[in-house]
């Protein structure tokens, strides 16, 4: 019995050191960079607090076209942008190492970059492990007076039983470091009327924006399809940003008196 | 003596004779004799768990099959607890070899070789988080492509057998050391997905030991 328990034992240290050993596809066991979101808006927030003109790549859906997320990070990064947004769907699955996958591409950029999350990335404990990796599902930075509001819209991976998208949030961003913005852009996963969305609060969503200093505009991805739309029919824009695979992107171009988007194909 | 031989041949006879009942009863006592597990399994890794133990019946000619139930644990690591799985098996065998043939400095019939071992396994997490088929929250055909709590798994190995001699047998008549090299549907279906997953990259190693019994 004691051979067999100091063997057990031997195993258990063998398994704990290094990924030679696969303990599940769900254990949330991530290896290398975590706590990402954190760290590069703090990077971003420094880096562009100042800048009076910003140009922003923001891609999406890199699922499982990996080949096709690496030549869109060398086409990002030889394009001069100041940081990329990328809009969920970091995974097919949600199983760590397509985290990982996805994440060691990502890394590539020259720079700052912060993902949000996508339905598919909440599959089996993929949403506990996003918040390992990247952090909070609601998140927000400021850069050259502009807030990046980033909200969780995936109603339906809770059931709608949570408070998605959390207009209690939305009420603290509101004036959060008020003094320090003048215009707020949206970004989201899924849009308003989409299978994820709660659309019974599509309207009341619709409301809560506008309570946001100089709206400039909302962004998502979810539906891999390059669109851009007057979604409520009252001037508010909607950008729609196409998946890896269909190889095109948008970079926006925010200057102190308005923007430019741009379609990216590469 | 002689006395002695008599009895042992009416015990036979009364063998020869025996009634339709004790027939039956022998053949119904085989068949549930059949049930007991012939040996433990300890492993680590495999998708299933950091450790996974079970128990397994082998058959066949050479008991070249083998069929594990296992019972796994993930650790919390950074998730919010800890989870259990369990494990169907089977295993193929085809070959082993007597290492004495190989080399004469070995006893005959002690050590053996396995140079392949095939299993192919189904695994299951036990967790809220986890669904057999999706959900009725979403839209037909969702996420159609799989299930979150069963994994089925792909994995061959080698092994190295012990036949422990007779007279020093207490526990077990023999033993393995064995490692397997696998993978899970998942991470086959991120390689028919994307080019850039390589074999390395889904491939995880396991280490066991079995103890045969019977």
């Amino acid at each position: 019995m004691k051979k067999i328990l100091l063997l057990g034992m031997t195993i258990l240290l063998l398994s704990s050191c290094g990924d030679v050993f696969d303990i599940h596809p769900y254990d949330v066991n991530v290896n290398g960079e975590t706590g990402i979101n954190a760290k590069q808006m703090a990077k971003i927030e420094s880096q562009f607090a100042n800048k009076t003109t910003l140009r922003v790549a923001v891609i999406s859906d890199t699922h499982l076209w990996l080949s096709d997320a690496r030549d869109q990070i060398a086409d990002v990064n030889s394009r001069n942008v100041d940081f990329v947004i990328h809009c969920g769907d970091l995974t097919d699955t949600g199983t760590c190492k397509e985290f990982e996958w996805s994440r060691d591409i990502l890394m590539n950029l020259n720079c700052p970059f912060v993902a949000l999350i996508g339905n598919h990335d909440f599959l089996g404990t993929g949403d506990q492990t996003y918040e390992v990796m990247y952090g909070k599902m609601n998140f927000s930075f400021i850069a050259g007076r502009v807030k990046f509001l980033c909200i969780n819209t995936n109603a339906t991976e809770y059931d709608y039983l949570a408070a998605i998208p959390d207009f209690d949030y939305m009420e603290e961003e509101m004036v959060k470091d008020v003094e320090k913005f003048d215009r707020t852009i949206i970004l989201m996963h899924s849009a308003p009327y989409s299978d994820q969305f709660n659309n019974n609060v599509c309207k009341a969503f619709r409301r809560y924006l506008d309570f946001f200093p100089g709206l400039i505009c909302c962004v998502y991805g979810h539906n891999h399809r390059d669109k851009v739309s007057d979604l409520y029919n009252d001037g508010l824009m909607f950008y729609g940003i196409d998946c890896a695979q269909h190889r095109n992107y948008r970079i926006f171009t925010i200057t102190p008196t308005g923007y430019d988007v741009e379609k990216i194909d590469f | 003596m002689l006395l002695f031989a008599i009895n042992v041949m009416a015990d036979d006879s009364i063998d020869i004779r025996q009634s339709a009942y004790d027939q039956r009863m022998q053949r119904k006592q085989n068949a549930w004799l059949s049930l007991i597990p012939t040996h433990f399994v300890v492993q680590n890794a495999g998708n299933m768990g950091v450790l996974s133990a079970g128990i397994g019946w082998s058959y066949g000619k050479r008991r070249q099959w083998e069929t594990d139930l296992l019972f796994g644990y993930i650790p919390k690591h950074d998730s919010s607890r800890g989870k259990f799985t369990t494990t169907v098996k089977g295993n193929y065998i085809p070959w082993d070899i007597d290492l004495s043939s190989i080399s004469a400095r070995v006893p005959k019939q002690r050590w053996y070789f396995e140079p392949l071992t095939t299993s192919l396994y189904l695994n299951t997490v036990y967790g809220s988080e986890f669904w057999k088929s999706q959900p009725g929250r979403y839209p037909d055909k969702y996420y159609e492509f799989m299930s979150t709590k069963f994994r089925l798994n792909l994995a061959i190995g080698q092994r190295i057998t012990f036949k422990i001699p007779e007279n020093k047998r207490k526990r077990h008549s023999r033993m393995s050391l064995f490692y397997e090299v696998g993978t899970c549907d998942l991470y086959i279906r991120s390689m028919f997905q994307s080019s850039e997953v390589k074999l390395k990259d889904i491939l995880g190693l396991s280490i066991g030991l079995k103890f045969f019994t019977l």
